[in-house]
């Protein structure tokens, strides 16, 4: 079949502005590969995950207690729904490695003597976990960050006893796909916290549960998932006086909700940023192909006159931008493979998902192809409209040139008449097409605040380390008990080391509830005057821990939905604990961590103890990790250091993502410069051409140009701040994590660094159109008048 | 001349315009009749509303009073869409300068043209006859005006319209290159018996017309019958 006339014509329109096809295909481009490979990548993960959940039979609720027998978890299966229920044995203890100043925990977990294991470990290497008590399996993750290896030794500090296990088999856990030791952690520490699988019998003689277990997972029957909660409450009622310490259903389990929030940011990702890639070429298509209907006014009039109805001539421009469309689709389709295949390895690597399964959902090709096609015939024919409004027997005589009038600045004198000739006409021109300036000055806006954004997150953390760790809470060491001591302790504690200042702590988890919203949180209970904690109200005044009632950090508040004044239900985990109503007295913002404070002696009337501390907050010189190594009942030993080491490595794993982030804001940027640039040029021929004549040289003119994109970049940049300030701030709400609060703290130098990275796009993107001018032959533009 | 078959049939035209608050008259109550076969020459300076009757004529416009019956039916009352066929099918144009796509070769510009026509001729052939088989793969900007030209009329001749409609053909080209292009416009009206109106401000042209009518002011103010049209070559000016 022979190609169309217009069709050949089309083509070489396009190979004419190639330069224009080109960098819009790259942002249709860009957006089909992440929406195709980010949905990809994404249904792949929420498949794996659930495959592998199935595989290993993973629990669907998590219990704790403080001990329960065998016969008591037997007694659960008369509750309606529960399919299966298995005790284990867990407990968080030191473990010994050569470096004596390192600080490493590992968690021993129980592996259940039965048949169909709930959560059952994924063997990755080496043999079954078999009955002879001194070996290990150890959890993956932990494995590769330390070196170990089959037939290794590693020794868990186990009440005072070393216990040195093999490691016999490597293994994964769908309970620690995102292995994370409690919702307090910032990121995963895989090298300093790990997990050893053991059997039953030495979990049981080693850490003194002969005959009970800590720890209940239920699996419920999938036709009773609707009714969860019915179950959760009627295990709750059974097993109350085994001191319930916490019920987790499957879908706050940390790893679990790590993953579903990875894989919703993914899905997020996919959309917002295919969408606004997407908006901006139809923009910019719209502008082209408007300016390319206007130069070609008299072929169009040709067309009709040769009897081309509307149809076919709108058609004929729109395919312009279908194609770009079909392009960018094809590209995206044929990168989005391979970058998926890439995406879904470093899952692999980072998630430690063993039986990744990596499938190609040609849905999202056809999705992609469907949405990028729609925008590219929109915009094409909004763009090719006036196609429509072109008479054939006017479109042959030249057009009318457009009024020229003064422009508002000229009013005013004072400031007019200051003004060099050459920045009137700067000034004239952008005010000359105002719609494409405003267009420029809002996609430098977009370029300003798009990269803002990660450079606030890059400079935020270091805000919320120094103000959570520099204001709210200033004790260099948080030592926690392995039991309720004597606060005669604090005494010994001063003795062993060198302390500058301490003071006793309570920590004891509770469930809060305020209606029918409850979270179970660790109640921190302080002496009435503490000077490690400093507590501030949302609107920034000082707080002092009430003598009577408690104050909630504002994750805490918004998630119970109390507010000061409320009493709230703290219901108690010990056995026979009382469930009492406090007071709530103020709410405090807490950038890590989620807690509730009272005081000493309100938390001693509350649980009826008189006397009695989980730990001690201190500030030392001395060497209090080594100190306290081997103390009794010290159970840990928490430095602000090690925070900040771990901090670190976080910031290290934020530079990447910011770097991508810049990345898509300098090519959205140089699109939209670059393109508005060649359009805006190819439209001044004829003015250039007589600037030529008159005298002007090709840098005069290059200059004139650089000073209207100037002027845009700085209004751009303007309206960019606070721009950036709320794309930070809807950031911000979007990553609302269980665990941290971002504050939305913006320095100074965060502005001006992105101001200088959105010029250098602008420079760029610019300097991509210096050919144009520099190849512009204006003699022939000023003799081809016609056609 | 009367015994002839009439083509098309122009009835009391008028064409107003509205500049501002003034009402322009382009167009006064022309009529005319135009036959079959015939090589009329509009003659008028400019403003005389000659370019607005060819556009009337040609489908790409409509006039505000009167109608134009083309082998008998009225094309006044047609629809966009209709206007469109009828431009399409039954009319050639041939423009003063060129109007050629710069970015199709010569015969791709004539092709685009007989693509979209029901009974368009060999566009080799037509270009053969215009003088530019040699030249058929080259672009406009590549070619001399009158060449240009001669793509244009091949562009119109091979859509095999029943009417020729020339706008100030030779306008734009110097004088040999001027009469080349006539000679070309006459032996088409004669080998393939098409009807062929040029309109020209340039006196001496209609001496080769089979008829002049001339215009002024938007008013017909005399038709002459020419019985012994000269050929082209003859023509000085």
């Amino acid at each position: 079949m022979v190609m169309k006339r217009l069709d050949v014509r089309l083509l070489r329109l396009i190979k004419h502005s190639k330069g224009q096809f080109f960098s819009i295909s790259i942002m249709v481009i860009i957006a089909l590969t992440i929406y195709i490979s980010f949905n990809m990548v994404a249904d792949n993960l929420y498949n794996s995950i659930y495959h592998y959940y199935e595989e290993t039979n993973f629990s669907d609720v998590f219990i704790e207690v403080v001990r329960v027998p065998k016969t008591a978890i037997d007694k659960l299966y008369t509750i309606e729904g529960i399919e299966s229920a298995q005790g284990r044995i867990s407990a968080d203890v030191p473990l010994r490695v050569e470096d004596p100043e390192e600080k490493v925990r590992v968690r021993i977990v129980s592996v259940p003597n039965e048949d169909k294991i709930i959560n059952n470990l994924y063997k990755i290497e080496g043999k079954d976990l078999q009955v002879d008590s001194k070996k290990t399996a150890v959890l993956q993750q932990f494995s590769d960050a330390r070196g170990i290896v089959l037939e290794d030794r590693v020794r868990p500090y186990i009440a005072g006893r070393e216990y040195p296990l093999e490691v016999i088999s490597i293994v994964g856990s769908p309970e620690y796909i995102y292995l994370m030791e409690n919702e307090q952690s910032l990121i995963p520490a895989p090298e300093k916290f790990g997990i050893l699988y053991v059997t039953e019998d030495f979990a049981q003689s080693a850490l003194g549960y002969q005959g009970s277990y800590n720890e209940i997972m239920v699996k419920i029957n999938p036709e009773y998932y609707n009714s969860v909660d019915n179950i959760v409450d009627d295990i709750e009622d059974q097993l109350d006086r085994y001191g319930v310490k916490s019920i987790v259903k499957r879908e706050d389990q940390l790893s679990h909700s790590m993953m579903m929030q990875e894989v919703e940011q993914l899905e997020a990702m996919a959309t917002s940023i295919t969408l606004l890639f997407l908006i901006v070429a139809a923009i910019i298509i719209n502008i082209m192909l408007s300016r390319i209907v206007k130069n070609d006014r008299m072929s169009i009039g040709v067309m009709k006159a040769l009897g081309y109805n509307n149809i076919s001539i709108l058609m004929h421009y729109t395919k312009f931008s279908l194609a770009i469309g079909l392009l960018g689709s094809i590209i995206g389709i044929v990168l989005s493979i391979p970058l998926s295949a890439a995406f879904t390895n470093l899952y692999i690597f980072y998630m430690n998902i063993p039986m990744f399964e990596m499938t190609l959902y040609e849905k999202y090709f056809i999705y992609g192809i469907v949405l990028t096609s729609v925008f590219c015939i929109i915009s094409g024919l909004i763009g090719a409209r006036s196609v429509l409004k072109i008479l054939p027997a006017s479109a042959m005589q030249p057009e009318i040139p457009k009024a020229g009038h003064r422009i508002w600045l000229e009013q005013i004198k004072f400031i007019w008449n200051r003004i060099s000739f050459s920045w009137k006409m700067v000034i004239r021109n952008i005010f000359r097409k105002k719609k494409r300036a405003i267009f420029l000055i809002l996609g430098i806006a977009l370029t300003y605040s798009i990269t803002m954004v990660p450079i606030f997150m890059s400079s935020v953390w270091g805000n919320v380390f120094m103000i959570q760790y520099g204001k709210y809470q200033t004790m260099g060491y948080n030592i926690d008990f392995t039991i309720p001591m004597n606060d005669s302790v604090i005494r010994e504690i001063s003795q062993l080391i060198d302390v500058d200042s301490i003071e006793p702590k309570t920590e004891i988890p509770f469930e809060l509830r305020n209606g029918w919203k409850k979270k179970a949180v660790s109640v921190i209970a302080l002496p009435e005057n503490t000077s490690f904690y400093y507590f501030e109200s949302m609107s920034g005044q000082e707080l002092k821990l009430p003598t009577n009632g408690i104050l909630l950090s504002d994750r805490l508040a918004k998630a119970i939905g109390a507010s000061v004044g409320d009493d709230i239900l703290m219901k108690s985990f010990l056995p026979d604990g009382d469930d009492t109503y406090i007071n709530v007295k103020g709410v405090v913002e807490q950038y890590l961590g989620t807690n509730a404070y009272m005081t000493i002696d309100t938390m001693n009337e509350l649980i009826g103890e008189k006397g009695l501390i989980t730990g001690v907050l201190l500030n030392s010189k001395d060497d209090v990790v080594t100190k306290l190594k081997d103390v009794k009942n010290v159970k840990q030993v928490q430095s602000v250091e090690d925070m900040k080491n771990s901090f670190l490595e976080f910031m290290d794993m934020m530079i990447y993502s910011v770097g991508v982030m810049m990345i898509f804001g300098g090519i959205l940027g140089f699109a939209i410069v670059y393109n508005v640039n060649v359009i805006s040029i190819s439209e001044r021929v004829m003015e250039f051409s007589s600037l030529r004549v008159l005298g002007f040289d090709k840098r005069e003119i290059y200059k004139m140009v650089s000073r209207e994109n100037g002027i845009m970049a700085f209004f751009g940049i303007l309206i960019g701040m606070p721009l950036g300030y709320s794309m930070c701030k809807g950031m911000i709400a979007s990553l609302a994590m269980d665990m941290v609060t971002i504050p939305l703290i913006i320095e100074n130098s965060s502005y001006v660094i992105t101001a200088i990275a959105t010029l250098s796009f602008v420079i760029i993107a610019q300097l991509a159109t210096v050919r144009k001018i520099y190849r512009l032959n204006f003699l022939d533009a000023l003799k081809n008048r016609i056609s | 001349m009367d015994s002839k078959e009439v083509l098309m049939k122009v009835e009391g035209v008028s064409k107003f315009y509205q500049m501002g608050e003034v009402t322009v008259a382009a167009l006064k109550d022309v009529s005319l009749n135009i036959y079959q076969g015939e090589f009329v020459v509009i003659l008028g300076p400019s403003g005389s509303g000659k370019s607005t009757l060819l556009n009337i004529l040609g489908g790409m416009d409509l006039p505000s009073e009167g109608k134009v019956v083309m082998e008998g039916e009225e094309i006044t009352n047609y629809s966009d869409r209709k206007l469109t066929i009828y431009r399409r099918e039954k009319i050639g144009f041939v423009f003063q300068f060129y109007n050629l796509m710069s970015n199709l070769t010569a015969i791709e510009n004539v092709e685009l043209a007989t693509e979209i026509c029901s009974d368009a001729l060999n566009v080799n052939e037509v270009l053969e006859a215009v003088g530019l088989g040699e030249r058929k793969d080259h672009f406009p900007a590549q070619m001399s005006g009158g060449e240009q030209q001669r793509v244009s009329i091949a562009r119109a001749v091979a859509k095999n319209p029943s009417l020729l409609l020339c706008d100030e053909p030779t306008g734009a080209l110097d004088f040999n290159t001027g009469i080349k292009i006539l000679s070309q416009l006459k032996r088409i009206n004669k080998e393939y018996n098409k009807t062929v109106i040029i309109i020209t401000h340039n006196m001496p042209i209609g001496a080769m017309a089979d008829r002049v009518i001339k215009m002024r002011s938007g008013e017909i103010i005399e038709t002459k019958v020419n019985d012994n049209p000269i050929p082209p070559e003859g023509i000085e000016w």
